[in-house]
């Protein structure tokens, strides 16, 4: 790993019916975030303008074509304008597909940067899932958008983290009857190996990884089914000998808490709401959503677009500030395990 | 006017049901009248105990040390080790407590855990669990299983299966049977007039209008729709990893789960050692810490008290007392 690499990331303002464009713009303008990384945006300039009197923030923007034309030393800040959205045509506070389906093109628009290889991470500002989807974007979550625009076809997973902590699962946007096909000897090490890598990555030296359950009372020595005993336990110990700090599987409507206690940097869980339950009521919605696994890094603050506050000037920007920060932190960390050319 | 006294029926002796009734009285002494059912020559002895004749005398008797209501069973408690011989008084404990729930001198029976296999192997005792007893003592088919705190009420609607099963045990006519018995209980016996239920979707995102599910809109919706034209105030089926907390929680009076884990992880997330379980449907109030006998740490007076203390509490302010 080089010590001079300072990666290139994409900011866009996600959904503009929400407080992404007032957060860019305020994170911006405050400026700070600018000395770790280099920060290209890419959107509607007509939007940013309205996210910066929505914040009451001004400064200076330089518009250029291509990533490559960027000058990181000047004060103004460098924007791509795709022109693509007019704010006289979206209602603030209101889900619109016809604004989801531009969302969609915004990000498409930055993965293609990304591939040419001069942008190395995107974060964006929260989407409106449902708006995306009934715009044309039909895919359960973005982390299956990014993986088919980038055509990657190997293992990604959404992770979410805060304070340090990250959780993933093996199964996600998918009816439990699917998630139960799903749990399987390889995901389950998969999974594992991925959060193990991403842990490191974020600057944990040796991650500690418990493994949830799937049945009750950890299935209660093969009462409440075996899965514990035939599926996740020989996976567990199968990830334990690549060297991996896992344990489990435990019981899970007690594991978080031992996590939460300190006890391990990560849950791995087998489906989503056995995860989502436990971490959203410890707070994770003011965390980190991660798509870890994919050769562009992507973060997005938690929270969504909180439509209920748009406009106000009050939201928060912690979240999104976290984002951009671990962005910067994994690009950089995933631009020196490319550039040695190690196999993932 | 003041309930009677919370029955405790002693539970398995080998395990920690004997210190964790000590350390309730020494907890709650006079302030919450109860009396534990059991051989006095299983306690440990770190507080006082009163024998008491009838559960009429508890109160006074709390006074002055932890009020017994005594069966004679042979041998002393080993902990850890459960022994045959007392199998058939750990069942009377519990038809004891029952009985005298049933007829009104006990306010209400609050049982301390039980280890099945000690029981089956001493007393030929045929029943999955305490609940399944207790039914059968009450000549009730039908009983739900509530987990409780003072932040949220939770009811699985399938319980001890393998995920796996759940798709398939989980059916409209139990859903709505589960629901029943949980509104009535909440009329009944925790004084809410209009109880305010909210039902989980069994899918993430409660299925996201099909594409991660179907039952919610097969099966869960049309339960519900049949119940709110009966009057019911129902809401859902609502995406359970956004239904917990805080602002959500003030909008229903208990949460029914689609499976064991879905209720379990909210409310211990919650509510770790304090959640207890209480079982709605029978024709008396009934509840019960949430743990096991605990064998590994029984006899060293360590086993954590709080879950037995919120148990008592809750069957007494069950029964009308305040708490």
């Amino acid at each position: 790993m080089t010590d001079e690499f300072r990666p290139t990331l994409l900011l866009t303002m996600g959904d503009p019916t929400g407080i992404g464009p007032e957060m860019t713009a305020r994170i911006l303008a405050e400026g700070s975030i600018r000395e770790a990384v280099d920060i290209i945006l890419l959107g509607d300039r007509r939007i940013l303008e309205m996210g910066k009197a929505q914040a009451g923030v001004s400064f200076e923007v330089d518009l250029i074509d291509v990533p490559g034309a960027a000058d990181h030393s000047a004060k103004a800040i460098p924007m791509i304008d795709l022109a693509n959205m007019d704010p006289a045509t979206i209602t603030l506070g209101k889900p619109d597909p016809k604004v989801g389906a531009l969302v969609g093109d915004t990000l498409k628009a930055a993965v293609e940067m990304a591939r040419s290889g001069a942008v190395h991470g995107i974060c964006f500002a929260p989407l409106h899932k449902k708006a995306m989807f009934d715009g044309g974007y039909r895919f359960n979550d973005e982390h299956q958008l990014f993986a088919h625009l980038l055509g990657f076809n190997g293992v990604f997973r959404e992770m979410n983290v805060l304070d340090g902590q990250w959780m993933s699962r093996v199964t996600s946007h998918v009816s439990l009857r699917e998630a139960l096909d799903l749990i399987t000897h390889d995901r389950i090490i998969e999974a594992l190996r991925l959060t193990d890598t991403m842990l490191r990555r974020a600057g944990t030296e040796a991650p500690r990884i418990a493994v949830a359950a799937l049945n009750p009372h950890n299935g209660e020595g093969g009462l409440f089914g075996t899965e514990e005993i035939d599926i996740i336990r020989p996976a567990v110990e199968a990830a334990q000998a690549e060297g991996i700090d896992c344990q489990g599987p435990f019981p899970s409507d007690t594991v978080y808490l031992k996590a939460f206690a300190g006890d391990f940097d990560s849950v791995v869980a087998m489906y989503h709401d056995q995860g989502q339950i436990a971490t959203k009521l410890k707070g994770f919605n003011k965390g980190v959503t991660v798509t870890s696994g994919l050769p562009i890094v992507f973060t997005t603050p938690a929270h969504g677009t909180a439509h209920d506050i748009v406009g106000k000037g009050i939201a928060d920007t912690g979240a999104f500030v976290t984002a951009i920060k671990l962005a910067t932190k994994l690009a950089t960390a995933q631009h020196g395990v490319q550039s040695e050319g190690q196999p993932e | 006017m003041t309930p009677a006294p919370i029955a405790l029926s002693c539970g398995e002796p080998a395990g920690i049901g004997p210190e964790l009734a000590e350390a309730a009285w020494s907890e709650l002494g006079e302030s919450l009248p109860f009396f534990w059912i059991g051989d006095p020559a299983h306690l440990p002895g770190t507080v006082p105990s009163v024998v008491i004749d009838s559960p009429a005398q508890a109160a006074k008797a709390a006074a002055q040390g932890l009020p017994v209501l005594a069966l004679s069973m042979p041998g002393p408690r080993v902990p850890g080790v459960a022994q045959a011989a007392h199998a058939p008084g750990v069942v009377a404990a519990i038809e004891t407590g029952v009985r005298l729930a049933q007829d009104g001198s006990a306010g209400g029976v609050c049982t301390l855990p039980i280890h099945k296999k000690a029981l089956a192997d001493g007393a030929g005792f045929a029943f999955p669990g305490h609940t399944e007893f207790l039914a059968h003592l009450a000549g009730v088919d039908e009983v739900v299983m509530m987990l409780a705190s003072d932040r949220l009420r939770v009811v699985p609607v399938t319980i001890h299966i393998a995920l796996a099963e759940v798709p398939r045990v989980l059916t409209a006519d139990l859903l709505e049977k589960r629901i029943r018995i949980t509104h009535r209980a909440l009329v009944e016996r925790f004084g809410i007039a209009a109880p305010r239920l909210a039902v989980a979707g069994l899918n993430p995102h409660a299925g996201e209008g099909g594409r991660m599910g179907h039952e919610e809109e097969t099966l869960i919706a049309p339960v519900l729709d049949r119940l709110r034209a009966v009057g019911m105030d129902l809401r859902g089926p609502l995406p359970a990893d956004t239904m917990f907390h805080e602002r959500a929680r003030a909008g229903y009076d208990a949460a029914l789960c689609m499976y064991h884990d879905q209720a379990l992880i909210p409310i211990k997330t919650l509510d770790f050692d304090r959640g207890v379980n209480v079982t709605l449907g029978l024709p008396f109030i009934r509840t019960s810490p949430d743990h096991g006998t605990a064998f590994d740490i029984a006899g060293r007076g360590v086993a954590n008290p709080t879950s037995t203390i919120e148990a008592l509490r809750m069957a007494w302010r069950m029964a009308g007392g305040k708490a």
